[in-house]
């Protein structure tokens, strides 16, 4: 029971942080202490995988997306020199757009939520972990397997970063000249 | 009090309203800002509870799969490739028009 009661509570804790983080990430003036929020609400996401058993994709998301992605946005920050900028305030009509479209894309979709169930497809549980299981998946040619996917996001990794480097080294031509 | 907490243990559907509420979130940013780079984060967000649901209906719907986690693994990657594209249009565009705020690039409007 003292189990359950750890797992209940860390959910609520990672979610009441994870929603704070987020409504900061979006609404922080300065541009750099929203990337820093933005690690924050990804942390609390790695939280949120090893509650449901995905100890691996925790792993992956803290190397990936903590350690990866939000210093990629830092150095985006820093080149574009937006770090200095602080952003003025949306006005009125935009703020309230927003909070219209947010507010009901998530009342539509709790609704719909609330009204389907969701029943288990295939019972049975992983033995032992699920990073043998994923590697296995990963690398299988069967019909089950993922080793196609697993080489056009191989590709296409390549080329977003050969395409990186094309765009970001030199200077456009001007328009006109 | 502890036994009201263990009663409480959250299903799919609560598993379901936070990252939907996350996403709502990320569609709010999307919206506002006026800085690309306040933008590529908003998205970020919406990505990551995207990834977030793949794992949950793989642990509620088909506990003894991994595909919906091997779907989360997938997302990260692709989000990691969008963001280097981003970046560097960026980069290139602060290097031409000095500025990144999307309420002034109307080029194609003129």
């Amino acid at each position: 029971m003292l189990n359950q009661v750890v797992t209940n509570l860390l959910f609520y804790v990672f979610a009441g942080l994870a929603v704070f983080f987020a409504i900061a990430v979006v609404c922080s003036r300065r541009i750099l202490r929203a990337a820093v929020y933005l690690m924050s609400v990804l942390a609390m996401s790695a939280g949120f995988y090893v509650l449901l058993g995905a100890e691996f994709l925790a792993g992956v998301q803290i190397l990936v997306y903590v350690g990866g992605i939000v210093v990629l946005l830092v150095f985006a920050v820093m080149l574009t020199r937006s770090a200095e900028l602080l952003e003025d305030k949306p006005s009125l009509v935009r703020k309230s757009l927003g909070l219209l479209a947010a507010g009901a894309f998530f009342a539509m979709t709790v609704g719909l939520f609330g009204l389907s169930a969701f029943p288990a497809l295939r019972e049975g549980a992983l033995a032992g972990g699920d990073t043998a299981e994923i590697g296995r998946r990963l690398l299988d040619r069967g019909a089950q397997g993922y080793v196609l996917p697993f080489e056009v996001i191989s590709f296409l990794l390549l080329s977003v970063a050969i395409g990186g480097i094309v765009l970001a080294r030199k200077l456009l031509p001007k328009e006109g000249a | 009090m502890f036994e009201s907490i263990a009663n409480h243990s959250p299903g799919i559907f609560q598993w379901l309203v936070v990252s939907t509420l996350l996403f709502s979130i990320g569609i709010y940013g999307v919206l506002t800002r006026r800085n690309a780079i306040g933008i590529l984060m908003a998205v970020e967000l919406m990505l990551n509870s995207g990834a977030l649901n793949f794992v949950i209906f793989d642990r509620y719907v088909a506990p003894g799969a991994v595909d919906g986690r091997i779907m989360a693994i997938f997302i990260i990657a692709v989000a990691a490739a969008e963001v280097v594209a981003g970046m560097a249009i960026f980069v290139a565009l602060f290097k031409q028009r000095r500025t990144v705020d999307v309420t002034r690039m109307d080029m194609m409007k003129h």
